[in-house]
């Protein structure tokens, strides 16, 4: 008793108390590159983005080129400041880099000097943790990813869906209420994107973490998502909201299903209205 | 296979060292040179011997050694230190580039009198003229080695809420590395001419006093050889010392 | 694997071609070392030739070709060599059928280019001679010029210091512990039973001690007799000057040519040493030619006559003592290069690689009986 105690508290591990789950509520936002001291006429990014993903949910949000997805992504993520509107996750809102979010990115950027244990483990190190207590923590999210084996390889030793799935481990590592992904898949080939689309899927049942994916391919959001966000072009706003209604757990064959065909070609026709327009 | 690939190596190195050795021979013999004014390899290497058994090398090499090792320290870490605020701030870069430029364009040769009228004749002196040359290279390789740190990994180190000390020491250090021990690599053989020209500026003991006592005192032209021989051996031994620290921290990346 | 291994091999003969090439640029130009420029030799000769006669190269005679003695005297052209300025502005050396050209060269580098036959003639002392000739370098010295040691201690004689005993934990500036004053000093402490050590050493590397000594920064500093000890003086401060002669009579500053040249150029040698011991002789007899000669030759040293004179006639004491007034102007001491050779030998620093005779040091086959 008395060593758990205390392994209890050198750890303080974020799943003691359990975590709740939070949604996301975005209103109003809007925001400009081009700051004001450099003279630059600002260039409108997004103009008026409302979006709410209730706990536990999992969205996506797709749109042509340059619309601002990865910048909404990072404006949920606290990277970056609105010029207006409010960004809230649960009851508290977002007012900097946010530890209630884990982000990947569509590169992975792993550290290419550290071992992949040591990349996993990074913001547990950068917060704080002993060494022995976040190389387990770290153990226990390579298993979950099926990179048990590979703590001490570099990152040019792996794989690509083996580096990305390493970063996805390492923005999980802390437990986060919301998972934000910018395209974490698109640089990878076929056969590798449909696994890891799968383990998505499992990763974040198993999670729980509210999850908003961005995505340039409309079988991705469908296959993955519970409902699937349409946005414009620059400025971007949200035009269409996309409900796929598709039993869980999804297995690839069902991608042939009429079901996701409809949701698919309705997405595909709100996002070539947009890009018409 | 790797060993077959090193032994072959090694076969060629020592026969360009031998080709070497017998080019000289063969210059000191078709050119007829006098001892003095080229000694043949054989009694540079007798001299190079006795000069290191009779005490002569023991009293000269720690100090020279010492200045190197002391000025080398002191010039890398400003240098670093340097070169991270001007790979950090465009208006620090624009107010300290061109004198630091000056300085870098201004002979030490020149500059060395001076420091020994300044600091005396002793090691400090010595210091600050190796600090000084092997400052510059060391700044501009870690100005560019930090500036070319991935910015996506600053903006990861960001979202998982790095504070600015841990994105120094964890990523933009490490993620410079490479670059700062290539200026390193330059620095440490410049600060082997700098502990020289130090000494020829004035002292008691040391690889330049040498220099000028087998030159100036003695005539003493093999072990001016010997000397120089001595002062290249340090130079390649602390190049590699820095190359084998290159392959231990940056060797096993992609 | 191949091309790896050739790199090694490659850069080594690389770094080989480019020794020789160097090597056969450096003596297909007639040394390197005399390429550098000179700034007094063109300017004195034909300052020299202008001013006497517009002869120009081309020999008084109209017929017989002049033998071409290149002479290096020391870095800075100096009224301290007047009796060349003067041979040459006064036609001596072209009487003896010579066209001498100066070059002036650091000291040490003297003697390596003399021995190697890139110059005829150099000055140097006896201090360098002995070490330069034990580690075989092939040169001779041919007429003594200094007859007296002219690297001494000196110090105002307000600081109380009188003999070299007095020298005990005071501050002595000097340029470096290498070369002849170090090695005067030696001599000098030896006998009053000190030892470097037991002397406050300042290093001036820049020849700065002259500057710390008048400011104080020292109470003692070496010098030459007739350079530093001359301004102290000329400022207005009373100087107290220690000499070595009298405790080991080293063999000061004299002529110097290769062993090569000595047969080879015998005759025109001679005639040089006859000229310049000519000119000296007139100059101790009316110093002011020698100080015409200088300015001529070197017309920045006429700024300040009255310096340059006073340098001059220091020097002009310097070229003589209790022995060449016996034995005549240029007159090689052996008894006192014997003693030399026997003190050098003695010291820490061991210069006398091998032992050497006096007969190895000197030749006197070139001074007129």
């Amino acid at each position: 008793m008395i060593t758990s105690f205390t392994i209890a508290t050198e750890r303080h591990e974020p799943s003691e108390p359990p975590r709740s789950v939070a949604g996301v509520e975005v209103r109003g936002l809007d925001f400009s590159y081009g700051p004001a001291r450099t003279g630059e006429v600002p260039r409108p990014v997004l103009a008026g983005v409302s979006l709410s993903l209730e706990p536990g949910e999992l969205v996506a949000l797709v749109g042509p080129n340059g619309c601002g997805k990865s910048t909404l992504l990072r404006l949920v993520a606290g990277l970056l400041r609105p010029a207006a509107g409010s960004i809230a996750i649960g009851d508290r809102p977002v007012d900097g880099p946010d530890p209630r979010v884990g982000l990947v990115f569509q590169a992975p950027r792993l550290l290419p000097w550290r071992s992949v244990l040591d990349n996993v483990a990074f913001p547990l190190e950068l917060a704080g943790w002993a060494r022995s207590a976040r190389y387990e923590r770290a153990r226990e999210l390579l298993l979950l990813v099926g990179m048990n084996g590979s703590e001490g390889e570099r990152p040019h030793q792996l794989s690509g869906g083996m580096r990305q799935r390493a970063a996805i481990a390492r923005a999980l590592v802390l437990e986060p209420s919301v998972l934000l992904l910018d395209e974490p898949f698109s640089a990878l080939d076929a056969l590798t994107r449909d696994r890891l689309n799968l383990e998505l899927q499992d990763l974040w049942r198993v999670t729980g973490s509210s999850t908003l994916l961005v995505t340039h391919s409309i079988p991705e959001a469908v296959f993955l998502a519970d409902r699937v966000l349409v946005m414009s072009p620059r400025p971007g706003r949200i035009v269409a909201e996309v409900p796929i209604r598709l039993p869980r757990p999804r297995a690839l064959d069902q991608l042939d299903a009429a079901i996701v065909s409809e949701s698919a070609a309705a997405v595909r026709m709100h996002l070539e209205a947009e890009v018409a327009a | 296979m790797r060993l077959r690939s090193d032994r072959f190596q090694t076969g060629w190195i020592v026969a360009a060292a031998v080709l070497f050795v017998l080019l000289w021979q063969a210059i000191v013999i078709v050119g007829n040179f006098r001892p003095f004014v080229l000694p043949p390899p054989g009694s540079v290497g007798a001299r190079f011997v006795q000069a290191w058994t009779d005490g002569t090398m023991e009293r000269h090499v720690p100090t020279t050694l010492s200045e190197i090792v002391l000025g080398f320290g002191a010039g890398a870490a400003l240098g670093v230190i340097v070169g991270y605020v001007l790979a950090r701030s465009r208006f620090a870069e624009r107010l300290l580039s061109p004198y630091i430029v000056a300085a870098q364009a201004t002979p030490v040769l020149a500059i060395a009198p001076l420091l020994a009228l300044w600091f005396g004749t002793g090691l400090l002196s010595k210091v600050i003229i190796c600090s000084l040359i092997v400052f510059f290279p060391i700044a501009v390789a870690t100005m560019v080695g930090i500036r070319s740190v991935d910015a996506d990994l600053l903006e990861m180190c960001r979202a998982f809420r790095a504070r600015p000390a841990q994105v120094l020491s964890k990523v933009e250090i490490p993620g410079a590395l490479p670059s700062i021990l290539g200026g390193f690599r330059v620095g440490v053989t410049l600060a082997v001419i700098g502990a020289i020209v130090g000494e020829w500026a004035g002292g008691e003991q040391g690889l330049g006093v040498l220099i000028n006592l087998a030159r100036g005192s003695l005539f003493d032209t093999p072990l001016l050889f010997a000397t120089l021989a001595t002062i290249a051996l340090i130079g390649v031994a602390l190049y590699a010392a820095i190359a084998l620290l290159e392959r231990r921290l940056v060797g096993a990346r992609g | 694997m191949n091309t790896n291994a050739r790199i090694p091999f490659l850069a080594t003969l690389a770094v080989a071609v480019l020794v020789v090439a160097l090597l056969v640029v450096g003596r297909g130009g007639g040394s390197g070392p005399s390429a550098s420029p000179s700034p007094s030799a063109s300017s004195a000769s034909s300052s020299a030739s202008g001013s006497k006669s517009p002869v120009g190269s081309s020999s008084p005679s109209g017929s017989v070709a002049l033998t071409k003695l290149s002479v290096g005297l020391g870095f800075i052209p100096s009224v301290q060599f007047a009796q060349f300025y003067l041979a040459q502005r006064a036609g001596y050396y072209r009487d003896a059928g010579l066209n001498v050209t100066f070059q002036n060269k650091i000291d040490p580098d003297l003697i390596a280019l003399v021995g190697q036959g890139a110059l005829d003639i150099g000055i140097a002392d006896g201090t360098s001679i002995i070490p330069a000739v034990s580690q075989n370098i092939p040169v001779r010295y041919i007429a003594t010029v200094y007859a007296q040691f002219p690297n001494v201690v000196y110090a105002k004689a307000s600081s109380g210091i009188k003999t070299a005993a007095d020298l005990r934990g005071r501050k002595l500036g000097t340029p470096g512990k290498y070369g002849s004053s170090w090695i005067m000093l030696q001599a000098l402490l030896g006998s009053a039973g000190l030892k470097t050590s037991d002397v406050d050493i300042q290093l001036y590397p820049d020849f700065g001690q002259g500057a710390a000594l008048q400011q104080g920064a020292v109470d003692a500093a070496t010098g030459f007799v007739n350079n530093e000890p001359v301004q102290l003086q000329l400022s207005g401060t009373t100087a107290t000057i220690l000499r070595v002669d009298s405790i080991v009579p080293l063999p000061g500053n004299g002529l110097i040519t290769s062993t090569d040249s000595l047969a080879a150029k015998h005759d025109a040698l001679k005639g040089f040493v006859a000229a310049t011991l000519r000119a000296e002789n007139d100059i101790i007899a009316d110093p002011q030619k020698g100080l015409d000669a200088a300015v001529a030759a070197v017309p920045d040293l006429g700024k300040d006559k009255a310096t340059q004179m006073a340098i001059l006639n220091a020097t002009i004491e310097t070229w003589q003592s209790d022995y060449t007034k016996v034995n005549g102007l240029g007159a090689i001491d052996r008894d006192a290069w014997t003693k030399s050779i026997t003190f050098m030998s003695g010291l820490p620093d061991k210069p006398v690689a091998r032992a050497v005779t006096v007969d190895e040091l000197v030749s006197e086959e070139l001074l007129a009986k």
